[in-house]
């Protein structure tokens, strides 16, 4: 169950995102009921004013338990998310970095352009790069060349919870990679992130699936079976699909 | 002397190392990383580092996000 990313193994295969939850102490009960051992956080501008007692999303995840991914959330080119990644590697004294690179506001879908082009110059500049992608199978092999060590591709995009509109290219980058493939953003519920592990995704990230849920914590508990089950299914290799009922007991034996 | 911080202008009445302006400004120091005029300022040399004129400082921390 256990898998390798950046030279290190985890048990889980789920990471989950800090976002959009209602307090800190929310986002750490749903980090433990999700038993995901990394964790993404963004990078922004500290609130001015505040007082030097304010809580920091630090303070409640620990660097030292838990794997902190910070993300280049909010950028639009390819120099902004160069200039978080530099911050980011500063704050938490680590390369491992989720490259986000958006096109709009409106869509949320990355920009294909500029995340080429941070990918390549943050690896140059020693940085181990998760980046967020469409599901364009060249681009993903692309980014796998340039050195990223994860390609993460949507799974439809950011916070609609629509699960994997595209299975076919899912499949295909799958099938390409010689790097983990993570699905990241737009899984809605459990059976989303089950169905990206079936189809071998070696993981998944989520936010927007638990945080946004009526009861965070039972779906961070959720999302992990979710994913456990879709992780043993895929390794278990599923049963063919047939035309016609195949009965289950042994015809031979049959009393009449 | 007027010094931006975090997009907001503040004015300083006299010379002041960066570490005593983040103490001043009631700036929770754990946890954060700064950047003056487009460079990172490592927390060793916040010390040293003596605003200046129109210096554009931005504090940074991590926050929720996916």
């Amino acid at each position: 169950m256990s898998f390798l990313l950046n030279k290190k193994t985890y048990n889980s295969r789920l990471i989950i995102g800090s976002g959009k939850y209602k307090s800190f102490k929310q986002t750490k009960k749903a980090l433990d009921a999700s038993g995901a051992e990394i964790i993404t956080v963004a990078i922004k501008r500290t609130n001015l004013g505040q007082e030097t007692t304010q809580e920091n999303l630090l303070d409640y995840i620990n660097p030292n338990d838990y794997k902190i991914l910070p993300n280049t959330a909010g950028c639009y080119s390819a120099k902004d998310a160069i200039r978080v990644s530099l911050l980011a590697r500063e704050l938490l004294g680590d390369s491992l970095l989720k490259l986000e690179v958006l096109a709009d506001k409106d869509t949320l879908l990355p920009n294909e352009n500029e995340t080429f082009v941070a990918a390549k110059e943050l690896v140059k500049l020693g940085f181990s790069i998760m980046v967020y992608t469409t599901d364009n199978i060249k681009l993903a092999k692309d980014l796998e060349e340039v050195g990223c060590i994860s390609v993460m591709p949507l799974a439809s995009p950011i916070g609609t919870g629509q699960g994997i509109v595209k299975p076919e290219n899912i499949k295909k980058i799958i099938k390409n990679a010689k790097v983990p493939i993570i699905i990241d953003a737009g899984i809605g519920t459990a059976s989303d992130a089950t169905i990206a592990m079936e189809m071998g995704c070696d993981g998944v990230l989520l936010n927007s699936a638990i945080a946004m849920s009526d009861n965070p914590i039972l779906m961070a508990e959720a999302m992990k079976y979710a994913v456990i089950s879709g992780r043993k299914a895929f390794e278990a290799k599923r049963m063919g699909i047939s035309d016609s009922a195949i009965p289950s007991s042994n015809k031979k034996d049959a009393i009449s | 002397m007027n010094v931006i911080l975090n997009g907001k202008e503040f004015l300083l009445d006299k010379k002041i190392s960066l570490n005593n302006f983040l103490i001043t400004h009631n700036i929770n120091t754990n946890n954060i990383v700064v950047e003056i005029n487009g460079s990172i300022i490592t927390k060793s040399l916040w010390d040293e580092y003596v605003l200046k004129e129109n210096d554009k400082i931005e504090i940074v921390t991590a926050v929720g996000g996916g």
